[in-house]
């Protein structure tokens, strides 16, 4: 099998545009959570709170690419360019049928989605339909709006995990490269905010509602007081890269990523499943071929909800014990569901390279059933050369992933 | 409506729609070779003067002959001299 490395990072996140202004948040240990003033007016809304992302320079973007794109594929083509440049692609001379993309989101673009509904059940019209609006509507629509942006040509593919789309796509770019199947790869997940979003969440009380007065206090990972998500939004793409092709061209590496776990719980339709967690997070080490005391650092899904945080918290504790740190970080940014994966892989990686853990923002009293963890509550100064990154979906879909620096 | 209006309206649409300057919206300009539509964008241009003149043009067969900014704005004042 090839080995397989990350060459390249392009990220929007709540905190702006960049792997730059990601740090910076995560450093200033603030909160991109704010108040949504609108979402009030639905009813049976409960959850009022989220974290937007930006939308600037799209216009940069030419109107024939930018028009089938919704607001989560803008966001996904910039963190894509943004890669690419990263990575020291000049893609004029590098396009080829080995080099393509895997971009996952929870849906298509949920504004998109909104008002064609909007249109065919009210106005009854169909010729008021844009005609690239289902493009923008597509399940596929961050991936197809990427690679054509891009000119790639080769593997398209979207992973439609919900909150695992992302570490799906980058799983699913490891194996394709492992395999000799394709050599250069932008994987990856992207996100948008609409009140349909986190009511997806709302109705099945998933959605922390006790903070929307004071909404930097929320989500709360794995403390006593947690109650619930807040969504956030934007796009975080990796460039996945055939080691030997990397060497050959000096591209800098970020790290080798060595092991790659997915399995579906068979439990419940959306709750966690720590047994499922326990299997996936096990065989992700054992294709890694990594001992659990070899993991420096674990970026955990923990999203903020009683369940998953207990779930994950009973996985972690029962393979790695108290000595590993462990943190996340939906308290910065909320959780940017099918991008998650991406960007908070991107963040642990330049923990990685900072030998620098960013702790869990807003854990102030770690809750009973979530004891037992190595918690990271402030920062903490450690070289991180193995790092483990866990993601979890409705549906009982768990996915982790092993990294690892890599020493010259 | 006379035939002035007509232009501004549809110089309008192309400046919002398709985001071209007003510099470059002359009458003999091609639509697809000189403004740079597609297929894709004449979907959405018939919408748009639909929606601007008020009128329904979406199966108007003459539709397909366009090819210039004139030939719009002929093709318009025929079908809004027709409704009248």
């Amino acid at each position: 099998m090839r080995r397989v490395v990350i060459t390249g990072l392009g990220v929007i996140s709540p905190f702006g545009a960049g792997v730059g202004s990601l740090v910076n948040g995560l450093e200033s240990g603030r909160s991109a959570v704010c108040y949504m003033d609108e979402w009030a007016g639905y009813c049976g809304m409960n959850s009022h709170v989220a974290a937007p992302s930006e939308l600037k320079d799209e216009k940069k973007i030419p109107r024939q690419q930018r028009r089938s794109m919704g607001r989560m594929s803008i966001f996904a083509a910039q963190a894509a360019e943004q890669a690419v440049a990263d990575a020291g692609i000049d893609l004029s001379g590098m396009r080829s049928d080995r080099m393509g993309c895997i971009i996952g989101s929870t849906t298509g673009s949920a504004i998109s989605i909104s008002r064609a509904f909007e249109t065919m059940l009210f106005k009854k019209d169909l010729s008021l339909l844009p005609a690239s609006m289902f493009f923008q509507c597509m399940s596929h629509t961050a991936v197809i709006n990427v690679a054509q942006y891009l000119g790639l040509t080769g593997y398209v593919m979207a992973t439609s995990a919900a909150c695992a789309s992302a570490l799906q796509a980058v799983g699913a770019g490891y194996d394709l490269i492992r395999s000799d199947r394709q050599d250069i790869l932008l994987c990856g997940g992207a996100e948008e905010l609409h009140p349909s979003v986190t009511g997806s969440f709302d109705v099945v009380f998933a959605t922390s509602t006790k903070y929307n007065r004071t909404p930097d206090k929320t989500p709360r990972p794995f403390d006593r007081d947690r109650d619930g998500l807040v969504c956030g939004e934007g796009s975080g793409i990796l460039v996945l890269e055939e080691y030997e092709h990397a060497v050959n061209r000096n591209a800098r590496i970020y790290a080798e990523i060595t092991g790659y776990g997915t399995n579906g719980s068979g439990a419940h339709i959306s709750q966690s499943d720590s047994g499922s967690i326990i299997q996936c997070i096990k065989e992700t080490l054992g294709n890694a071929g990594t001992d659990p005391d070899e993991i420096d650092y674990i970026n955990a899904h923990a999203t903020g909800t009683e369940q998953g945080d207990r779930e994950e918290a009973a996985a972690i504790r029962e393979i790695f014990g108290p000595s590993v740190p462990v943190s996340s970080l939906k308290g910065y940014i909320g959780h940017t569901l099918g991008a998650s994966g991406a960007i908070e892989l991107i963040a642990s990686l330049m923990m990685m390279k900072k030998n620098m853990v960013y702790p869990t923002l807003n854990l102030d009293e770690v809750s009973p059933d979530c004891e037992g963890v190595g918690h990271v509550k402030r920062p903490l100064g450690k070289e991180v050369k193995t790092l483990l990154k866990n993601c979890f979906a409705f549906g009982g879909i768990n996915a982790a992933l092993v990294c690892k620096k890599l020493i010259s | 409506m006379n035939e002035q209006e007509i232009i501004d309206i549809t110089n309008k649409v192309f400046e919002e729609s398709f985001e071209i300057e007003k510099e470059r919206l002359k009458p003999e300009a091609h639509i697809f070779t000189d403004l740079g539509l597609d297929s894709l964008d004449i979907v959405d241009l018939v919408a748009e003067l639909q929606k601007s003149f008020g009128v329904s043009i979406r199966n108007e067969e003459k539709v397909r002959d366009i090819r210039t900014l004139q030939d719009v704005y002929g093709f318009i004042s025929a079908i809004k001299k027709d409704n009248e």
